[in-house]
């Protein structure tokens, strides 16, 4: 609740200051309407504070709501994203149907008789048709990719567009989540994945560990 | 310990693919008894119920990992001796040292090749 202002202290100390021996009826409901008087301007101060609070709250939903209607998020959840989705299914898909393929031709040739050169020949040329046929499925999938590279861009700028306008790189790192449990399982049990080119470690320095017949040297890699 | 061409090998792999291109390169090398389990705990059931030559795994798998596996195998008293191959995509040096502390054989980085298999293998049966 608002303080009261000096001027409405004042007007109360003012009356009480006053010599009241005999006090009345009257000066009783003199002091009472100047209480009111005071009160209905701390209310009235109160009540404009409050309202350009709420004014200025809902000035910032608005403008809130319209950046996220800038962003469409329609078109993110019903068309971009499950699009993309497909898109991957269909490379998984085409990739396995490819490898499948290509196994099946190589596996026909490795158990093919070779006593008869000619039909062995005739085999293996009709095979390698198959395996070349097959390997059409790396321009399909890389146009595929490059669709899902695109849709996650558009993600990525949209996203990148409301952050700034929002202001929200200024307001600091977020706050820690709780780790899921499948985190913590991929943590515990190092589940890293795949590394990019150059990074992770070479078969040749798995190698190099390995041919250490010095304990030695090992304990130090866990110092 | 020679290297028999006949002994059992195990390959463990979620991905059917991958186990069917090891099979083929151990086919190729003169392998026939290979045995196949798409986790660690179908695996380590299977290694309960038959002794195997060789055991050659991924680490990514669920519910049971690789790694996990190769941890259960050390702690079996009549399991422990199995010589064990890791085979697997994983290859941060986390990775590569915890399966050297926990008693892999070897570590195979994916995408390997025919060569590399081959030399892994001789090399665990040549130690």
């Amino acid at each position: 609740m608002a303080q009261p202002t000096a001027t409405e202290i004042g007007r109360v100390v003012e009356f009480l200051q006053q010599d009241r021996e005999d006090v009345k009826l009257n000066d009783v409901m003199d002091l009472a309407e100047r209480m009111a008087q005071s009160l209905d301007e701390a209310v009235a101060t109160t009540d404009k504070m409050l309202h350009a609070e709420f004014r200025s709250i809902a000035e910032q939903i608005s403008s809130l709501k319209r950046e996220i209607r800038d962003l469409r998020p329609d078109q993110f959840r019903f068309e971009r994203i499950p699009e993309a989705g497909r898109e991957l299914d269909a490379v998984v898909e085409s990739t396995q149907d490819a490898t499948e393929t290509i196994m099946a031709a190589a596996e026909a040739i490795m158990a093919a008789d070779a006593s008869d050169p000619a039909a062995y020949k005739a085999l293996v040329d009709d095979k390698m048709i198959v395996i070349f046929e097959a390997c059409s499925f790396q321009d399909l999938t890389g146009q595929r990719i490059r669709k899902v590279v695109k849709t996650l861009s558009w993600i990525d700028e949209r996203i990148e567009s409301l952050a700034q306008r929002l202001n929200l790189a200024e307001t600091g790192p977020a706050e820690a989540v709780e780790e899921s449990e499948d985190e913590r399982r991929m943590r515990e049990l190092m589940l890293n994945g795949p590394q990019m080119k150059g990074q992770g470690v070479s078969q040749s320095d798995v190698d190099d560990f390995f041919s250490m017949s010095d304990q030695e040297d090992i304990d130090k890699l866990f110092d | 310990m020679a290297l028999d061409l006949s002994m059992p090998i195990l390959v463990v792999d979620d991905y059917k693919t991958m186990i069917r291109i090891i099979r083929n390169l151990l086919k190729q090398l003169g392998f026939e008894d290979v045995d196949e389990a798409s986790d660690g705990t179908e695996a380590f059931a299977k290694m309960k119920d038959r002794r195997y030559g060789l055991v050659i795994s991924d680490w990514n798998m669920e519910p049971m990992t690789g790694y996990e596996l190769l941890k259960h195998v050390r702690a079996d008293t009549s399991l422990a001796k199995t010589p064990f191959i890791m085979v697997t995509a994983e290859s941060k040096t986390e990775n590569v040292i915890a399966a050297k502390k926990a008693g892999v054989n070897n570590y195979i980085v994916k995408p390997f090749n025919a060569q590399t298999l081959k030399g892994k293998i001789e090399a665990v049966f040549n130690d």
